[in-house]
């Protein structure tokens, strides 16, 4: 399948031009430290002192400060739903871009951890030549007490790469799918690691010389007579214009790490802050409902909540435990703030939960949210395709009890909607939704609005929806995996020169498949944008 | 919730302070710093637990996902049976491996970011985990398919008792029984 420019600009043009212009401002900045080290007058003596390792450790510590300062900014969520959703960000494009804030923050933590590498082994090159090069002629630069000291190295920069160690190997993907807890507690330390690294930067072990007009750099040799020499030579060497008229004088580097760090740190911590008094009122669980696949269905009430369809909340039950929050997708929001939303909760959380639940002793919940996701686009587009995965059709259930709701407004024109399942039970959860939704359309003259297509992929047993007041789905329910290119194909054809809005929530397989599909060119001038749900 | 596998979260750190371990070392023999015969062993000890630790184990419920190209590494660890399997060995080793690095500056990241892990993998121990090795799926392990499936049926279909599927006309409450598939008219 051939990649099409025109596809790929349009799929992947924005991420790779934030990306670019990320690895510039990295490159610029650790160029321009090095250069001042390098190069700099006032930090002539301390270079000859310390060599390479002290440019090479001062300009990854101003790539350090970037990549901390700009770690933080992808992770206030609720700005970013607010940048989404009030069209404060007028550009689609735009908002794609917001789609890929965890990528971003991904980006600038391995950034960190990179550059810290590097950081750490300069500066332990540069405690040896502290050592070994104990400078006589300007005591006030050295950091060693004496020739051939051993010192210990400052503990601030120890417990920094601890605590980024005990981050770092909890975030890998493995570790955040199976054992999420862990992951959510060794982040919660980022708070230590900024405090520590504020007070790092105040050490002061670098010094810069103040005086370099008065007494340039290199001038002290002129003025150091050799006893062997004789006066000539010792007048030539005073004679190539330059005298000093005074002793060197140092100062400490003034730190700016905290000009980088503390407006992103007072922004996130405002941002937990909000969040967690926006989820302080607990919400009423008015009803629940059990699906077939060990599904439950929650409808809630919550005072002065206003969510958009698409959008997902994060779920805190103190019962099963008091930390945990787990995302989910609403399913339904309506005008009178109530909301539903379907969970597929584990097997630990179900047992615990359930017994309560039974007995009508419904566990207090907290909500926070709601959050933007790339969902919230459907409605954005002329014509979109969504495609869920099983449990993932949540998303996509809400948008279309907000198309149940009043369809003409928005500038959705036509929607595909392609639902796979493993089990045909699954599609019970939301096939009155489906069939009410079908028969709206039908009565208001528009059929080809909605094009449904059901996928059981379990192939072996015999399946079919027969409840009579499902016709709608059984006609069009086909068995086994569907044939993406060929579906795709038929939505270039009926809509030529279009842009098309698609849409997975679901298995990794079926949105890489996907993706690929929309970056490539068979579809007589019709332009596939690929947006994906994530959550973990 | 859940049991929480500490044995997955000290395999990625052992891993991560094998590798500061061998850049320490890097760092220790290139920058000629004194000492340079614990750089060296900090760099073959580096290499040795990277080795060790490259082979992911087997989750106990859920999808274990491989590192790429694990499956030569994970042959050799799981040669060596017992030791490699129990967790206290792990975390004795790491913890014995670690010291000499704690004698220069360049290890000592190394050697406590090592010490680390090697706690973890106490803690996954007392909790009785255990490594497995993730093999390739076989074929023979799928149950074998019945020869009778393979043949058309020769009966046909169990039906109810004679004097159950005999009408009878006095009392046809009783003689109704329940079609196991709903019949329903052909009005379309």
């Amino acid at each position: 399948m051939a990649l099409s420019v025109r596809s790929w600009v349009a799929n992947e043009g924005g991420k790779h031009l934030v990306l670019v212009l990320w690895l510039g401002a990295n490159t610029l900045l650790f160029m321009r430290t090095f250069l001042l080290y390098y190069c700099g007058q006032q930090y002539h003596y301390l270079h000859q002192m310390l060599g390479l390792g002290l440019c090479i450790s001062r300009a990854s510590a101003s790539v350090l400060n970037l990549n901390c300062s700009l770690v933080l900014l992808p992770m206030c969520r609720s700005l970013l739903t607010y940048l989404r959703g009030t069209h404060t960000v007028r550009s689609r494009k735009a908002r794609r871009l917001l789609d890929k804030s965890k990528t971003f923050h991904m980006a600038c933590g391995v950034a960190i951890c990179v550059f810290s590498v590097v950081h750490v082994s300069a500066h332990l090159v540069n405690m040896v030549n502290f050592s070994v090069r104990y400078s006589e002629e300007f005591p006030s630069l050295n950091v060693a007490r004496y020739r051939g000291e051993v010192r210990f190295p400052g503990i601030t920069g120890i417990l920094l790469v601890l605590i980024l160690f005990l981050m770092f190997t909890a975030s890998s993907y493995c570790i955040r799918v199976s054992n999420y807890e862990i992951f959510w507690y060794t982040h919660n330390l980022f708070i230590v690691f900024y405090i520590i690294l504020i007070v790092h930067v105040v050490g002061g072990a670098l010094k810069y010389q103040t005086n370099f007009e008065a007494h340039p750099p290199g001038c002290l040799r002129a003025n150091q007579t050799n006893p062997d020499k004789t006066e000539e030579e010792s007048g030539q060497a005073e004679g190539d214009g330059r005298s000093c008229r005074e002793e060197a004088r140092f100062q400490p580097n003034s730190p700016e790490t905290w000009l980088w760090v503390s407006g992103p740190l007072c922004l996130y911590c405002a941002e937990r802050l909000y969040r967690y008094i926006r989820s302080n009122s607990p919400v009423t669980i008015v009803a629940v409902v059990r699906h077939p696949c060990d599904v439950i269905e929650l409808r809630m009430l919550k005072k002065d909540f206003k969510a958009h369809p698409g959008q997902y909340i994060v779920l805190n039950c103190p019962s099963v435990s008091s930390f945990e929050n787990h995302p989910f997708t609403l399913t339904a929001v309506s005008w009178f703030k109530r909301f539903t939303e379907l969970l597929l909760p584990d097997p630990g959380a179900e047992s615990e939960i359930l017994p309560m639940v039974q007995q009508r002793r419904y566990p207090k919940l907290y909500v926070d949210g709601p959050f933007g996701s790339s969902s919230q686009e459907v409605f954005n587009y002329e014509v979109s395709l969504c495609v869920a995965g099983g449990i993932g059709v949540t998303p996509f259930a809400c948008v279309l009890h907000a198309l149940l709701d009043g369809w003409r407004h928005f500038r959705l024109r036509r929607l595909y909607f392609v639902w796979v399942c493993r089990e045909l039970q699954s599609f019970y959860w939301f096939a009155e939704l489906l069939c009410a939704l079908h028969h709206k359309l039908w009565k208001e003259n528009r059929p080809d609005y909605l094009n449904l297509q059901l996928f059981v992929s379990q192939t072996d047993g015999l399946q079919n929806i027969s409840e009579e007041r499902y016709r709608p789905l059984s006609s069009r329910l086909m068995i086994g995996r569907p044939r993406w290119k060929l579906l795709f194909e038929e939505i270039g054809r009926t809509n030529k020169h279009k842009r098309v809005g698609v849409f997975c929530c679901g298995p990794k397989g079926i949105s890489r498949t996907l993706h690929r599909l929309c970056n490539s060119d068979r579809y007589s001038g019709t332009t596939f944008e690929f947006n994906k749900e994530s959550f973990s | 919730n859940g049991k929480i596998e500490w044995a997955m979260w000290a395999n990625e750190q052992a891993l991560a302070a094998g590798l500061i371990l061998l850049t320490g070392g890097i760092v220790g023999v290139a920058g000629q710093f004194r000492d340079r015969e614990f750089a060296a062993y900090s760099i073959a000890a580096g290499v040795f637990v990277c080795l060790l630790e490259y082979p992911r184990g087997k989750r106990n419920k859920g999808t274990s996902v491989e590192r790429t190209g694990q499956y030569c590494f994970t042959v050799c660890v799981k040669s060596f049976g017992p030791l490699t399997r129990n967790y206290y060995v792990r975390a004795f080793l790491h913890a014995a491996i670690c010291v000499p690095g704690g004698f220069i500056l360049a290890a000592v990241l190394g050697c406590v970011c090592l010490g680390i892990a090697s706690l973890i993998y106490l803690a996954a121990a007392i909790r009785g985990e255990q490594w497995e090795p993730i093999l390739p799926w076989k074929e023979s392990a799928r149950k074998p398919v019945g020869e009778s499936i393979k043949l058309p049926p020769q009966n046909p279909p169990p039906r109810p008792p004679a004097e159950m599927r005999r009408k009878r006309a006095e009392d046809l409450e009783a003689a109704a029984y329940v079609n196991p598939i709903a019949v329903t008219a052909n009005d379309d």
